[in-house]
């Protein structure tokens, strides 16, 4: 199985998409982190939420708390890993290679796993260090250990990595790229906003991918509509690989089994 | 136990019976040409053996098993199917080097294969800008990175120059007939595989219409040398014991005498031969009506 792994990383990092989605990522997690860091302190107004100052010890969190924003990341990437074999007919070539399918879905997630916390690891790394500065040139002081600072970094490299399988299973439920893309950011972007902004719904809200990813990082923030309703963190794991493992077990009893032609 | 071994096997894609109860095998040593119109069900046939499609009845088998059940496939078998089946963005090197990785090989295995292709001087480039005879080789290389002892080859001669084809054929020889190894390849145009193959399959329709050695086909029925001559020749031809048709003024086809025999009775008879041609094999004949009257009416199944 180590052999599968190695050799999707080797697929991945062959070809450009990686870094192109690398260098996306950082620049959008980038930007709503210079929108946190201007209005840091902004009192609440009209029942918006406001912000805790920069020198706030409770600013930090929020503000690392934005690396969770590469999830949609690397569930595109995760959906291209699988669909791209599709795409450009070298399934033919993985599958003569290793014809037992099940173990090829199996190595790719693997490798999405991998992956999506070695962006984790970067996201981390250059949020950390913007926020880190922004704090200490306001004249706060830095807690990496308070503050539900490790939790958030565990729920990032967490949420990164899930929704890279979930994309994995996803992909591999739905052959065609275009589609199992556009699946997958309406369903990032409209569906789960509105099961995650409308207190009736968080109640299914809090069992899709979306709620398992906020569960991870316990971001309870009051957002004026409500505290939402959510899973544990470690309830919220489970349930982001729960959906990876039912996708792709779906996959491989359906359309993994179709004829190769 | 045969290398490769086809037993009764049919495939139908919707109502199309792309392959219908077909068997043949292929011996270890031995190249087989697997011939037939585009759409006849080869590369239904190919993937069959390959465990890329599933067959509704019968078996595929490659060393007495079925593909998706050997443990290493690709020290068993080596395949070369389409040839667009590379992403662009992807050198030939990373593309070998992939498929090791997957099958447990060493890494030197991809440019020892990119080597015997000759492909060492393009390892480093992305397949994106390969011609269709260099993908070519490079599906060849990916076929030859487990040292396989079996060969499964739909169309290799696809977009090869004449010199690559001329390569193909010698190494396809080489394979079988110094190496050991079984060799099925499917061509279209029988040109391409009768100076390399040892036996010949030929499908028309998913039916299995001939098979055998290659020379039992060439050798069976009647062969006749094309004769143009503006004397009246025929008479001598008769004389000689030989079956004379006329097809058109001038132009005889003999049967029953050889080019040499009509050479010396023309000296005989003192006639000019403006030409004197061996007619195409029995199999050639075969192949060509085959070819000529089946539509193209399982196209898709391709």
């Amino acid at each position: 199985m180590s052999n599968l792994i190695r050799a999707e990383l080797q697929k991945l990092f062959s070809t450009r998409i990686w870094w192109a989605m690398l260098i996306v990522m950082l620049l959008l997690t980038g930007l709503s982190l210079t929108f946190i860091v201007i209005f840091a302190g902004d009192p609440a107004q009209n029942g918006a939420p406001g912000l805790p100052a920069l020198d706030d010890p409770a600013w930090l969190p929020i503000g690392l708390s934005t690396a969770s924003g590469g999830t949609i990341f690397t569930m595109i990437l995760g959906v291209i890993m699988m669909t791209s074999e599709y795409r450009y007919q070298t399934i033919t070539g993985t599958f003569l290679t290793t014809p037992q399918r099940g173990r090829v879905i199996a190595g790719k997630l693997g490798a999405g796993v991998l992956v999506g916390m070695l962006f984790a690891v970067i996201s981390l790394l250059v949020v950390g260090a913007v926020c880190v500065t922004a704090v200490l040139i306001a004249g706060g002081e830095v807690s990496l250990t308070g503050n539900r600072v490790p939790q958030i970094v565990i729920g990032v490299f967490a949420s990164l990595a899930l929704y890279a399988m979930f994309g994995i299973g996803l992909g591999a439920l739905i052959r065609n790229q275009i589609a199992a893309l556009i699946g997958a950011i309406v369903w990032a972007y409209v569906i789960e906003s509105i099961f995650a902004a409308i207190p009736a719904l968080q109640v299914v809200g809090k069992w899709l991918p979306g709620g398992g990813s906020q569960a991870l990082m316990s971001i309870d923030v009051d957002t004026g509509l409500g505290r939402p309703d959510l899973l544990p963190a470690w309830g919220g794991a489970l349930l982001l690989v729960g959906y990876a493992v039912l996708f792709a077990a779906v996959a491989n009893l359906t359309t993994t089994k179709r004829d190769i032609t | 136990m045969s290398a490769i071994e086809i037993r009764n096997l049919s495939k139908s894609f919707g109502l199309v019976r792309a392959v219908d109860d077909v068997s043949f095998t292929v011996e270890a040593g031995t190249v087989t040409g697997y011939l037939g119109p585009n759409g006849a069900g080869k590369t239904t046939t190919l993937r069959s053996l390959l465990s890329l499609v599933t067959p509704d009845a019968g078996e595929a088998l490659v060393n007495g098993r079925r593909y998706a059940s050997l443990e290493h496939p690709l020290t068993e078998v080596g395949a070369v199917l389409e040839a667009t089946s590379f992403h662009p963005g992807r050198t030939a090197r990373n593309h070998l080097r992939i498929m090791c990785t997957a099958a447990g090989l060493p890494a030197t295995r991809a440019d020892e294969a990119l080597e015997t292709v000759g492909l060492a001087d393009a390892a480093g480039k992305r397949v994106g800008g390969f011609s269709l005879g260099m993908r070519q080789r490079l599906a060849l290389g990916s076929a030859l990175l487990g040292e396989p002892k079996i060969f499964i080859l739909d169309e290799p001669a696809n977009g090869l120059d004449p010199a690559g084809i001329q390569w193909l054929r010698g190494f396809l020889r080489h394979l079988a007939h110094e190496r050991g190894a079984a060799v099925l390849v499917s061509s279209h145009v029988l040109s391409e595989v009768e100076q390399t193959v040892d036996n010949v399959v030929i499908i028309a329709r998913g039916k299995l219409v001939r098979q055998g050695s290659l020379a039992s086909l060439t050798q069976n029925g009647d062969s006749a040398v094309r004769v143009r001559t503006a004397a009246d020749f025929r008479p001598a031809l008769e004389a000689a014991g030989a079956r004379v048709d006329e097809v058109e003024p001038g132009l005889l086809r003999v049967y029953g005498l050889d080019a040499e025999a009509i050479g010396q009775l023309a000296l005989d008879n003192r006639v000019l031969l403006t030409e004197v041609t061996q007619e195409r094999s029995d199999l050639q004949q075969v192949f060509l009506e085959l070819t000529e009257d089946t539509p193209v009416a399982a196209e898709g199944v391709k």
